[in-house]
Order: structure tokens, then C-alpha cells, then sequence
């Protein structure tokens, strides 16, 4: 069977600088997520996938065609950018329609689909404000609707939670899981692993330019989980609270901060500290300001990953 | 205010300059009580002067470089690059919808500064066959500078500088070079296709034509419209645009 998505030997340099390295991967159907840090490589993969830019070697097909310049195959496609930009002075709903006419709909089917998308996106009570005049939500919201209108079979997103407050966050990823059901092709970009993680299990993982790992979000999420964790906590006796992590196995290492107030824990095991770290607390009388977590990004896993 | 709506509400009010011209000749006409000079006669210069030397010119290197750089500097080409049209498509819809645009701009101006300075024999037929070739002439120096800016919007990166220079630097010199040197300028074939103007204020702009056939000129605007737009497409089909983000 041919997949809908497949990429052999895909490299793309911009000028000396490695954009995306040997990437040969097939992408099914359902929601596929893309993982990476800032400037992974995400964007320029989504990039060669919607036939925007051309490879320096190796090939992408879709359904079995190749992109690049094959413009009949992008009705087949939608694509919500990552970048913020508009036809500010349009309203949403011209922008919808403007765009919708482009795959050569009727004026009844353009009107038709621009109305679905607006309602999709809940944006049909503000089709007719400038877009310039949108929240940053609501930007999101009709970029997304552009590359729904057309009713694609294959949506690739880039990023498309960011700027969303948490409410829309998880209408958006409800959103998008509802098109899985539907039988689309979903590829789906975030530099926050959570994010992804709400929406598929399958996760491919992007780190300068090459696919670091691909596979089911529990393997991933076991690298991680292996990852040592440094975790800060200010309270009024951490030389005390030093003292009674110290004889733990899963503790690596302890430091004091500067201040004298704060205490920075090194472990293989985030379940087990938190797990004690309240009763430890509460037994011991100490009184805490924050905790945190400042490695808890995916940086600082990719990091480790890679043996930084 | 987006700043393609505000550039086109500018360019609007500098296509009606003509206008406020008019009014400001025919005023101070009526006032004192001058009727020595023709207002033909002045359209017909003003035709020369401001049109064909400025006007459509500036309009036609905004618009036309607009055609690609815009979509570019505001980041939403990628919105036409990912819709199943055909990169050449994108280039020459964009192209005719900025030609009618300033084709519009300019002829609403025109008309209405020929009816002001000609108020006093609109009864005359006669005077429309003027209005209605100037008019032409313009469309057709507009749709000829506006193809050749496209492709200098898409070739370089500076090109409103290249296109300021080649307006007010090659047009307006090249065009006094006596003999076929002059033939490397659009404005020449324009001229070519009014008629000449003797002993006027301006003649001295159309003093050195050597003017080409009517239909040579019209066949070289046409070609040179073509050679641009082919070119853009072209061009335009073969690159990559990147959009950072």
C-alpha cells in the first residue's frame, strides 16, 4: 500500500546552514506529531512537505506523487503556517473566500465552506471584523480555518496551539482529533511535548535537522523519564531538607543556590522525590516558596539525548 | 490601518493631483477673465508633463513591484503558494488586478480634469476623440510599465531603487537621444502614438522625437508587455521564496 506521506534521503541546506538532514521517513494515516526544539527543523520539513521550498536531495511524495510543483496535489493538502501573518485589512470572512476561490469552487460552494470552516473555529460572529482587529487567539483560529475550508485529506499544521490560552488550546486539540476520526492525514508540529502528547501517540522527534527518533509517545516519553531532572526548591531550611534527600539512591547530586534559600536537587526518579518530598516536608516542619523544575524542557532532553 | 489599503489610498490621491490642477487653472481663468488659452491645449501638456513623465510611471513601479514584494515582505505568499494554482497563475492574476487598478486610478483623473478644463465646449464632440486616445495611450503605458516592474519586483531585491533610477533616470534622458537610441525606451512608442505638438509651452519634451509608426509602437508595447510578463512567470516558477518565521 502506498503511504500517504513519504520522504527518502530529504535534505535541505540554506546556503552552509543544515536545515533538515537524510530524513526518510512514511507517514499513515491518523495524526502523526512532529517534536522538536526551536529551529529543529520542523518548519523546513513542513516546508518540503507542502512543495514551498525544493530539496537538495532526495524526494517527498504524496500518495505516491511528487510535490514540487505539482499544484493539482495541493487541493489535497491543507496548511496552517506557523507565521503570523495576514491580509490585515481583509475581514475574515473575505480572507476565506478569497482563498477558497483558488481551488476553483462555485460561489455557493465557496460561501457554502467558508461558512463550515467559520463555524468550525467559532469564529462566525466575527467574519466581518478586519483581521487586524483579532486577538492573537483568534488569528490562530482563522488560520486554522483557511486549511480546513476545502475540506483537505491531508492537514499539516505548524505549531498550530501557539497563542492559544488553555481553553482554546484544548478546544484546538479536540479539533483536531475529531479530523482523525474523519479518516484524514494529520501532521502536526509542537516544541512542547505535552502538546503532542494530547494529541497522538505517534511522535517523530526532530533535533538539528535529523529525525532523532521515531516511534510511540511511551518510548519517547521512557527517554525522558531517564533523563536526569534538576529540581529547585526555595524554602526557609534547605541545608535541613539537603540532609534528608541525601541518603536516597535515585538523588544525584545537591547544590545550594546563591541566595542560601533555595536548594537544587539532581535525579534520575522525578516520581519517587515528589513523592516524598511532602512528607519530608511536612515531618521536618519546612516551609516552602516555589518549586521548580528549570531544566523541564524538551532542550534540555534533547540535550542529554544527544550527550551534551 | 493595513498598509496596502493606506499605499492605495496615497497613490489615489496623487491620481487625482491632475484634477486639483484643473480646477486651480480654470479658477483663476474665470476670475481673470482669460480665455487666450485653450484647454485642450492644456491637457494636452499636462498629458506630457505630469502623465506620461510621472504619473503612470510611479503608479506602475509601486504596483508592479508590489506584485511579488508584498506578498513577501507581509509573509503571506505562503497562503497562494500552497493552493492547488500554478505560480505563473498567482503572478498574472496578481498583475491584472493591480494594471486595472492604476489603469482606473489614472483614467477617473483624466477624465475629470478634461471636463474641467474643457467645461465650456462639452457640446463639442470632437474634444472626446483627444480624451479617448489619451486615455488609450496611458492604458497602454500602464500595462507596459506595470509588466516590466513585476519582473523587476521578482528578479532583484532592491528594485525600487533600480525602478526610481530607470523612471526618472533612463526614461526620462534616453527618450532625447537623437536617433534609434531613443527606441530603448518605453516612453518613445507612447509619444509615438500622439500626435506631435508644435509651438506648445512643453514641446520641447516631444522636441527630439523621432517618432516610430503607429503600429510599430503598438506591436512594441504589446511585445515588450509580453517578453516582462513571460519572464516574470517564468522567473517567478523557477524560485524559491522563504519565508522565515
Amino acid at each position: 500500500m502506498i503511504p500517504i506521506v513519504e520522504t527518502k534521503n530529504l535534505s535541505r541546506w540554506y546556503g552552509n546552514v543544515l536545515g533538515l538532514s537524510d530524513v526518510s521517513i512514511q507517514i499513515e494515516q491518523g495524526i502523526s506529531g512532529i517534536l522538536g526544539p526551536n529551529g529543529a527543523g520542523k518548519s523546513t520539513f513542513l516546508k518540503l512537505l507542502t512543495g514551498q521550498i525544493k530539496p537538495n536531495i532526495g524526494f517527498v511524495r504524496i500518495k505516491g506523487k511528487k510535490i514540487w510543483n505539482n499544484y493539482a496535489l495541493l487541493s489535497e493538502i491543507g496548511f496552517c503556517p506557523e507565521q503570523d501573518a495576514f491580509y490585515e485589512e481583509m475581514t475574515g470572512w473575505q480572507f476565506l473566500t478569497s482563498l477558497l476561490k483558488l481551488y476553483h469552487f462555485s460561489k455557493t460552494e465557496v460561501e457554502t465552506q467558508a461558512q463550515k470552516a467559520l463555524e468550525v473555529v467559532e469564529l462566525t460572529n466575527d467574519k466581518d471584523r478586519v483581521i487586524r482587529s483579532y486577538s492573537r487567539g483568534m488569528r490562530q483560529r482563522i488560520k486554522f480555518a483557511q486549511a480546513i475550508a476545502h475540506d483537505p485529506e491531508i492537514l499539516i499544521l505548524d505549531e498550530p496551539l501557539n497563542g492559544l490560552d488553555p481553553l482554546a488550546r484544548r478546544k484546538m486539540i479536540r479539533l483536531i482529533k475529531s479530523y482523525e476520526k474523519e479518516g484524514k492525514t494529520i501532521i502536526v508540529s509542537s516544541h512542547v511535548l505535552p502538546e503532542i502528547e494530547a494529541m497522538t501517540n505517534r511522535v517523530i522527534l526532530i533535533h538539528q535537522g535529523k529525525i532523532f527518533a521515531e516511534g510511540d509517545i511511551h518510548y519517547i516519553r521512557d527517554l525522558i523519564e531517564d533523563h536526569p531532572h534538576i529540581i529547585s526548591v526555595k524554602c526557609n531550611r534547605p541545608r535541613e531538607l539537603a540532609s534528608k534527600f541525601i541518603n536516597e539512591d535515585y538523588v544525584l547530586k545537591v547544590n545550594f543556590g546563591l541566595t542560601q534559600d533555595s536548594l537544587l536537587v539532581e535525579t534520575n526518579n522525578r516520581d519517587k522525590f515528589f513523592s516524598l518530598l511532602p512528607s519530608l516536608l511536612v515531618e521536618g516542619k519546612i516551609e516552602v516558596e516555589e518549586i521548580t523544575s528549570p531544566d523541564d524542557n524538551l532542550q534540555a532532553v534533547f540535550d542529554y539525548l544527544v550527550g551534551k | 490601518m493595513g498598509r496596502r489599503a493606506k499605499r492605495t489610498k496615497v497613490f489615489y490621491l496623487i491620481s487625482l493631483l491632475p484634477v486639483m490642477m484643473a480646477t486651480l487653472i480654470k479658477v483663476t481663468r474665470v476670475f481673470s477673465q482669460r480665455s487666450d488659452i485653450d484647454g485642450l491645449y492644456i491637457f494636452s501638456n499636462m498629458i506630457v508633463v505630469f502623465y506620461l513623465q510621472f504619473l503612470i510611471l510611479i503608479l506602475s513601479l509601486f504596483f508592479g513591484i508590489s506584485v511579488c514584494a508584498e506578498e513577501l515582505e507581509g509573509k503571506t505568499l505562503t497562503y497562494l503558494t500552497t493552493r492547488p494554482v500554478s505560480k505563473s497563475a498567482i503572478v498574472l492574476g496578481k498583475y491584472a488586478a493591480y494594471a486595472s487598478l492604476v489603469i482606473l486610478m489614472t483614467v477617473v483623473g483624466l477624465v475629470f480634469s478634461f471636463l474641467i478644463l474643457n467645461a465650456n465646449k462639452l457640446h463639442r464632440f470632437y474634444i472626446y476623440k483627444t480624451l479617448l486616445r489619451d486615455a488609450v495611450v496611458l492604458s497602454l503605458g500602464l500595462i507596459c510599465y506595470t509588466a516590466f516592474f513585476t519582473f523587476i519586483g521578482i528578479l532583484l531585491k532592491r528594485s525600487i531603487m533600480f525602478g526610481l533610477l530607470f523612471s526618472f533616470g533612463w526614461e526620462n534622458v534616453i527618450q532625447y537621444f537623437p536617433g534609434s537610441t531613443q527606441r530603448f525606451s518605453i516612453v518613445h512608442y507612447l509619444k509615438s502614438l500622439l500626435p506631435g505638438q508644435t509651438g506648445g509651452r512643453f514641446s520641447f519634451l516631444l522636441f527630439r522625437l523621432e517618432p516610430t509608426s503607429p503600429a510599430l509602437a503598438l506591436f512594441m508595447l504589446f511585445l515588450i508587455t509580453g517578453v516582462f510578463l513571460a519572464s516574470s512567470c517564468l522567473l517567478f516558477s523557477l524560485r524559491e521564496y522563504i519565508i522565515e518565521d
